[in-house]
């Protein structure tokens, strides 16, 4: 790889914005921890400046032809040679800036939202963490690179999850999701050992290179790669069957739950999709398991939301069914469907998390009906901003969410998958009534309470740190609203470094139509349920026993697998093997050691103090001895 | 020679075998020291007999050491069991063997 | 030649720290416990900085054995005092001296008969030392015996929990491997054709039938894997590990264990190669039978002794399989493993062992809330277990993917097994985090103060190694790789 032009500044650039956050992070839980008030600056200082590196990057490598190429070793053995290196291409320059946007938005954010918690110091380093892990795993030149990152990531998620460890269930879902995206790791570093051991190199611009790739693998091991790296992505991004450690993880605090559970380190796994668009390709049974994987994950979480009442679990439920949605549209063929969508859901996901992050700061509480009847709808910016990401996640136009949703429908209808189409579609309608569901609970409650109880709450934390959350708020707002227009800008600098294949995101003039339409129905529902003066706020599911409770219980999956985890493995193989090694084992050792003990006496016996024994065995012995001479004589 | 060399033998064999069995079997120090001088005294015969087959004399002069011995033997012994009585008020070996397992052992 | 010497005899200088230590030790008086305390601490030390500075002075272009120093002893049976470090035996050399130095420095509050203790361990040091530069069969064997037959005496008497029960395991065990190693040693001795017991003049030339060195890395195998606990003859470790004190338990898991994958390297692959080929797929299925076992059975301990103890088990199968790949790779991740996990290991004991004085139970139920009781002590236990976890960035990681990708090439099966048992691994450790540091703080232990200076120093010198060899894990393997290629290169 020949790098371009601008190798040093760029260089430099990249590196220190990657390393900026690691430094942070070291200084944080080095020295400053107990210190809050300089962590948090070192912290938001950090990931400040790599905003500003990634916001460098992105308009200078606006036109960009070629990724650029930086690439050192880390180590060598033998055959093993492990690269450590800098990949930039627009795909990981666009990646680049989401994380670092959101980043540090959701930094600024916490300053409000952490205010006075005891951790306050612990929390900013580990969210350094976060940030070094997240930016260099977006771009990483090898795919070995982006493993040992996309572990660290993992690592901060465990950390970040189980912040208040004093909580059982939060420091259980810490567990839980890093267990459960180890599972999907395992895969994937088998399929990446495979493939090295196959391919002899793990570079992504290798392994992107359809010619490449296709002369030195087999069609089946392909697939079977493949289908071992797409496990990682399932663990990552929560998805069927490994999707149930994500609404556990809202366990954390709420701005890590837009940062790591929405926005940016979930959708690792949709990016690593992207990053192997090329090599996924080559396999069309991976792309089909791909896409059904999505439908289903989208279809299952879409049905969990339906009949959450926890704020956070919603959206956590949101999160699993559209980062499903984006897999559906990679999986039909469309990198920068999905990219897009991947983009757009960032910044609105985000949005929606810190503003139910506001509602659950003022009044401690997570269930939707209790905030509203506190008088939820009084936090005039934050329910608007609200409006505003549920609208684009409902995709309604003109918010970002339209532009992409629209693409992925029409990339599924184009591509000839109907019945991923219709479930699809089936999606959005879900996915728009169960925001909006959450909308009018808040908005139009029941009973209220009375309205000074609400503001007593909020005051005591400085006022600056609620302007820094309502800042941030109004900016993702902002950006919801805005960044559907830029769908064609975007495209273009995507083509320009990636091989997108489709000349032009298919159009169907009547799709927008159709699927807004949808929306506004699917609202007009969520709005006579429990929206309008009459309404009893009962969603058509809970009339029907069965899916409330199916839907209530998340389809049961959590149950069997804590099932299948007390059967098989601590009832199971755990026992069986403690028995084994405490019974066969050790037991043969102890029985050795009796037996020798055993032997023991049976000899004492023999050379005991009896004279007579003892001479008895010496004229045998005599005897012996002569018959063995005389015999041989 | 009146006796044939091989009646000597099995005299002396049977008085070996004799001597033997009494210090094997007999549960009584006293008699297990007889039994050993009993033993002693069949070689001495088996050597007087081989002495006289061959008109050898170092045979004869072995019995008289074997005699020596076995009276140093005897008193030793009979002084030994002496004190054991003294001290067991058992001669029997058995008792013996049970009083080096009680703790006389080191 | 019955003198040969290479410059300055700087692995004698090791050797005699440890001796000179043990007799100043001896020397002082025991009421003088602080003395003897900061006797050992200077000594421990030196030996450290001794160990660092051939760490650093090999030249690593010119390979081979460096530091030679030969004295004929008994040349009637061809016994050497025959010292000599490679790639393999620089690694264990500091290692040694790190947890030497960091396992005196945690003992620093002992009361007991303070004494013995000290002058046992610097025994045992002599012994490891010796083991790890030793190119002499006969002393390799010596060392061997005199780095075990202090462990009876450091349990028995200093230990916990079924202290007589495990001190005797454990020594009847490794006596039973040395039974196998001598036999083997002599086997091999004697059918080399000429009187020696030099490892180096052993291994020129093809001087064993397959068939004599099948039999002999057999009996090797098994004497030294006993030591390093492989799968079926483990069962002394844990239990072991749960009777030793602190310090020992750190020498053990973090040091002793290794001379047993060491031996089997240094002895069984470096005489036997084709008994090394004709074995590797037994070596291969026990190693992992123990990485998949030892992370099931922890799983379902109640002591965290125990589970530490399972937990090595199961890195220590990462090095068995390692070893059993025959592939650069694989060689040079075993050693690093070997590395890593002893510096984890250390850590781990020395931060259970800290949790053990201060709350005086090491009962996973009885235990919680540890974080916010002593937030600094508890963050180098959770350190440890995400070392042992495999996170990126700290030692172990770079080792198992070593092995783990040479494995994958030659027994995909085992590979895969072996990839698929961190997640279990995962499971087990973040399990007894769980239990232990996280939850509310419990009333009984409100009291408790942190970790004191003096004592998180030891811990923080461990945690500082093993985040620097996570993060440049090529300063180790490029030592490494020098044998590596070296060894190859004679095959």
């Amino acid at each position: 790889m020949q790098p371009a032009t601008p190798l040093p500044l760029s260089l430099i650039v990249t590196a220190a914005a990657l390393l900026l956050p690691l430094l942070a992070f070291g200084v944080i839980m080095l020295a400053t921890r107990s210190r809050h008030r300089l962590s948090a600056a070192i912290s938001i200082g950090a990931a400040g400046l790599s905003l500003i590196a990634a916001v460098y990057l992105l308009v200078q490598h606006w036109q960009m032809q070629a990724p650029l190429v930086f690439q050192t070793v880390w180590l060598v053995s033998g055959q093993m040679a492990i690269p450590i290196g800098i990949l930039l291409d627009p795909l990981s320059l666009l990646m680049l800036t989401v994380v670092a946007t959101i980043s540090f938005l959701v930094q600024v954010y916490s300053l409000g939202y952490m205010a006075g918690d005891p951790g306050f110091g612990r929390y900013y380093g580990c969210m350094s963490l976060f940030a070094w892990a997240m930016l260099t795993l977006t771009v990483s030149s090898s795919l070995l690179q982006l493993y040992i990152f996309w572990e660290l990531v993992g690592l901060a998620s465990y950390l970040l999850i189980g912040f208040w460890f004093d909580k059982f269930s939060a420091s259980e879902a810490g567990k839980k999701a890093f267990v459960m995206t180890r599972t999907g790791d395992v895969a994937f570093l088998l399929g990446l050992v495979l493939l090295w051991l196959q391919l002899g190199t793990l570079d992504i611009p290798v392994l992107t290179d359809p010619a490449a790739v296709a002369a030195a693998l087999s069609p089946g091991m392909i697939t079977l790669t493949a289908l071992l790296i797409f496990g990682g992505i399932i663990g990552k991004s929560a998805q069927f069957p490994l999707l149930t450690w994500l609404p556990d993880a809202m366990e954390g605090p709420t701005p890590v739950s837009a940062l790591l559970h929405s926005a940016t380190m979930v959708a690792a796994g949709v990016y690593l999709f992207s990053r192997l668009f090329g090599y996924f390709s080559l396999s069309p049974t991976a792309m089909a398991v791909c896409l059904a994987i999505g439908t289903i994950s989208m279809l299952l979480a879409s049905s969990m939301a339906m009949v959450a009442r926890d704020i956070k679990q919603v959206w956590a439920f949101s999160t699993i069914s559209q980062l499903g949605f984006m897999l559906m549209g990679l999986g039909s063929g469309s990198l920068f469907a999905g990219v897009f969508h991947l983009t757009t859901h960032a910044g609105f996901k985000a949005l929606l998390f810190l503003c139910a992050g506001v509602l659950i700061h003022r009044f401690h509480t997570n269930d939707m009906f209790e905030i509203g009847r506190l008088g939820g709808r009084r936090l005039k910016a934050t329910v608007v901003c609200m409006i505003v990401g549920a609208a684009a996640l409902s995709g309604l136009p003109p918010f970002s969410g339209f532009f992409s949703k629209e693409m992925i429908l029409g990339q599924l209808l184009a591509s000839g998958h109907p019945t991923a189409f219709l479930a699809a579609l089936l999606g959005a309608f879900l996915t728009t009534y169960y925001a909006f569901r959450l909308i009018f609970i808040l908005l139009f409650p029941l009973e209220t309470d009375d309205a000074g109880h609400a503001d007593g709450h909020g005051a005591h934390h400085g006022a600056w740190g609620e302007r820094a959350m309502i800042a941030v708020l109004v900016c993702l707002a902002g950006v919801t609203v805005v960044l559907g227009f830029f769908e064609m800008s975007l495209h273009d600098f995507l083509a320009r470094g990636l091989a997108l294949d489709e000349a032009a995101p298919a159009h169907f003039t009547w799709l927008p139509m159709v699927a807004g339409t949808l929306a506004v129905a699917a609202v007009l529902q969520a709005w006579f349920e429990f929206g309008r003066k009459k309404a009893r706020q009962i969603g058509w599911v809970e009339r029907i026993p069965i899916l409330a409770d199916l839907f209530g219980q998340r389809w049961y999956l959590d149950r069997l697998y804590r099932y299948l985890l007390d059967t098989l493995v601590y009832r199971g193989v755990s026992r069986l093997f403690t028995a084994n090694d405490r019974r066969v084992i050790d037991g043969a050792l102890d029985g050795l050691g009796r037996s020798t003990i055993g032997l023991g006496r049976v000899v004492d016996w023999v050379h005991g103090g009896m004279i007579q024994y003892r001479l008895m065995i010496m004229v045998a012995a005599v005897i012996l001895l002569i018959l063995f001479i005389g015999w041989g004589g | 020679m009146i006796v044939p060399l091989n009646h000597i033998l099995l005299l002396s064999g049977l008085l070996f075998s004799l001597g033997m069995f009494c210090t094997l079997a007999r549960r009584n120090l006293i008699m297990m020291l007889l039994g050993i001088e009993i033993m002693l005294n069949a070689a001495a015969v088996a050597f007087v007999g081989a002495s006289l087959h061959w008109q050898q004399m170092e045979g004869q002069a072995i019995v008289i050491f074997i005699l020596a011995v076995a009276a140093t033997e005897v008193s030793i012994g009979l002084a030994a069991i002496l004190v054991v009585y003294r001290r067991t008020d058992s001669v029997d070996p058995a008792m013996e063997a049970a009083l080096w397992e009680k703790g006389g052992r080191p | 030649m019955a003198y040969q010497l290479a410059g300055f005899p700087f692995l004698t200088t090791l050797l005699l720290c440890c001796v000179a230590g043990l007799l100043a030790i001896l020397c002082i008086p025991a009421r003088h416990a602080r003395a003897i305390k900061i006797v050992s601490a200077v000594f421990s030390g030196f030996t450290l900085i001794v160990s660092i500075y051939l760490f650093i002075a090999y030249d690593q272009q010119a390979g081979g054995f460096q530091f030679v120093e030969r004295v004929a002893w008994i040349p009637a049976l061809g016994i050497a005092y025959f010292n000599g470090v490679d790639g393999f035996a620089l690694p264990m050399l500091l290692l040694t001296g790190i947890v030497f130095f960091t396992a005196v420095l945690t003992m620093w509050e002992l009361e007991l008969r303070v004494k013995e203790f000290f002058s046992l361990i610097f025994l045992l040091v002599t012994g490891v030392f010796g083991l790890f530069m030793s190119l002499d069969l006969f002393f390799i064997f010596v060392w061997f015996d005199v780095s075990l037959f202090p462990m009876y005496l450091l349990i028995a008497i200093w230990g916990s929990t079924r202290k007589e029960y495990g001190a005797m395991k454990l020594t009847l065990y490794l006596l039973a491997g040395s039974a196998l190693i001598l036999p083997a040693i002599i086997y091999l001795v004697v059918h080399s054709g000429s009187m020696t017991f030099d490892l180096l003049a052993l291994m020129e030339g093809t001087r064993f039938t397959p068939a004599q060195q099948r039999i002999a890395f057999f009996m090797l195998y098994i004497g030294f894997g006993i030591l390093a606990g492989v799968f079926p003859f483990h069962t002394w470790s844990p239990v072991g590990h749960v009777a030793a004190p602190t310090a020992v338990s750190m020498i053990h898991a973090g040091v002793l264990m290794k001379i047993g994958a060491f031996g089997i390297l240094r002895v069984g692959i470096f005489l036997c190669p084709d008994g090394w080929q004709f074995w590797a797929p037994l070596m291969a299925v026990l190693a992992t039978c123990g990485i998949v076992y030892g992370v099931f059975v922890g799983l379902s301990q109640t002591d965290l002794k125990y589970v530490i103890g399972y937990s090595s088990v199961s890195h220590m199968g990462i090095v068995g399989l390692g070893l059993s790949t025959m592939t650069i790779d694989g060689l040079n991740g075993a050693v690093f493993q070997m590395f890593a996990h002893g510096i984890m290991t250390a850590l781990f004991f020395s931060s259970v062992g800290h949790i053990y004085d201060r709350t005086h139970t090491k009962a996973i139920a009885e235990l919680g809330g540890l974080s916010r009781v002593m937030p600094r002590a508890s963050s180098f236990f959770i350190i440890a277990a995400l070392t042992g976890i495999g996170v990126p960035c700290l030692a172990s990681f770079w080792g198992e993917l070593a092995v783990f990708m040479s494995c994958v090439s030659v027994y995909p099966v085992a590979g895969a097994l072996a990839i698929g048992a961190l997640a279990v691994g995962a499971l087990f450790m973040l399990r007894v985090v769980q239990k232990t540091c996280y939850g509310p703080p419990l009333e009984k232990f409100a009291g408790l103060k942190d970790i004191t200076a003096a004592l998180a120093v030891p811990r923080v010198i461990l945690v500082s190694v093993i985040v620097l060899f996570g993060l440049f894990p090529g300063v180790l393997f490029d030592m490494i790789h020098t044998a590596t290629m070296h060894l190859i290169g004679l095959r």
